[in-house]
């Protein structure tokens, strides 16, 4: 669709994160995946190798690993602003996953649409925004012909 | 100004102002290029051609424009309507008899952009021929713009003490 046609929104941070301390958005992550079937082979190598390591990097996130029977294998990752992404892992390689996982932790939970500006600031005007008065001389007389 | 609100320093920033120039024994040309310039919004640093942030312009006293050298009688202002024989040419002289504002108008009609906002930026501009303005007009400008032609006084505006003040060049 068009860019007027899709949703839209200004650059910006989570309540100024990385001005001060970091603080990861990524709230709680879940491994949905099947014990037994072909497309949840990644997500268990996943599973053995590289989620503990993952859980000790990223303090701040709770990792749900939840084996059900399901045909597809998901990982849901839920955000501090309350938006959740669900991803779909059937027949990824471990590896793929790993870095799927890297990617939804480095990302704050904004959705992701299109970003109208490239760059925000709060404060867009330092000497003052511009006025009609700003350089204007100041004059008492009323302004018209009876001033004459 | 920075204790404004985000909407309130927006409304401040694009408000439109009221200018007047008094043309009186002024050139119209230069009289225009100012007003054309101020209709524009070419005045403010928020200029863009396709923002609507000109300015209105209200000029009085147009019946006392003053056109230098011989102007008023070799200044052909031409028209033509289409239909055959409806070729006109009018001197400036007798094309400010007919209508005071008229040379003013088309100067600077003359002098804006040729494109649609033409039309709404002459919207903007009032032309008075006296210096009787009404109350509603009265009560919108902001700032009165300097005469930009010096005008020379009279012989007869000379105070005495002045005329004898100024230096013997020669015998006659």
């Amino acid at each position: 669709m068009t860019a007027r046609g899709t949703p839209s929104r200004f650059l910006q941070s989570v309540l100024h994160n990385g001005v001060g301390r970091y603080v990861c958005q990524l709230k709680r992550i879940s491994l949905i995946f099947s014990k037994k079937g072909q497309g949840s082979l990644g997500v268990r190598d996943f599973i053995e190798e590289g989620v503990v390591d993952f859980a000790k990097n990223n303090p701040g996130t709770v990792v749900y690993i939840s084996p059900q029977s399901c045909r597809i294998p998901k990982i849901v990752a839920e955000y501090l602003n309350g938006n959740v992404k669900e991803e779909t892992v059937t027949n990824k390689t471990s590896q793929e996953i790993v870095e799927l996982i890297t990617k939804l932790s480095n990302q704050s939970g904004l959705d992701i649409i299109r970003i109208r500006k490239p760059f925000h600031t709060d404060s867009p005007s330092i000497q003052g925004q511009w006025h009609p008065f700003t350089n204007r001389p100041p004059s008492i007389d009323p302004v018209g012909p009876q001033a004459k | 100004m920075s204790s404004f609100s985000r909407s309130a320093q927006q409304w401040a920033t694009f408000a439109r102002s009221w200018f007047l120039i008094d043309a009186r024994m002024q050139p119209p040309g230069k009289i225009a290029s100012m007003c054309s310039v101020r209709l524009q919004g070419k005045h403010k640093p928020i200029y863009h051609p396709m923002s609507d942030i000109g300015d209105h312009v209200v000029v009085m006293n147009t019946r006392h424009i003053a056109f230098s050298g011989n102007k008023w009688e070799q200044k052909v202002y031409s028209s033509h309507t289409g239909y055959p024989g409806s070729f006109k040419q009018l001197t400036a002289a007798q094309m400010h008899k007919k209508d005071p504002t008229a040379i003013i108008k088309l100067a600077v009609y003359g002098m804006l952009p040729k494109n649609l906002t033409r039309r709404t930026m002459m919207q903007r501009l009032h032309l008075f021929t006296d210096d009787v303005l009404p109350e509603d007009i009265l009560e919108n400008l902001t700032e009165e713009l300097p005469q930009p032609r010096e005008i020379p006084r009279k012989l007869s505006e000379y105070t005495q003490e002045e005329c004898d003040a100024f230096p013997m060049l020669w015998t006659p």
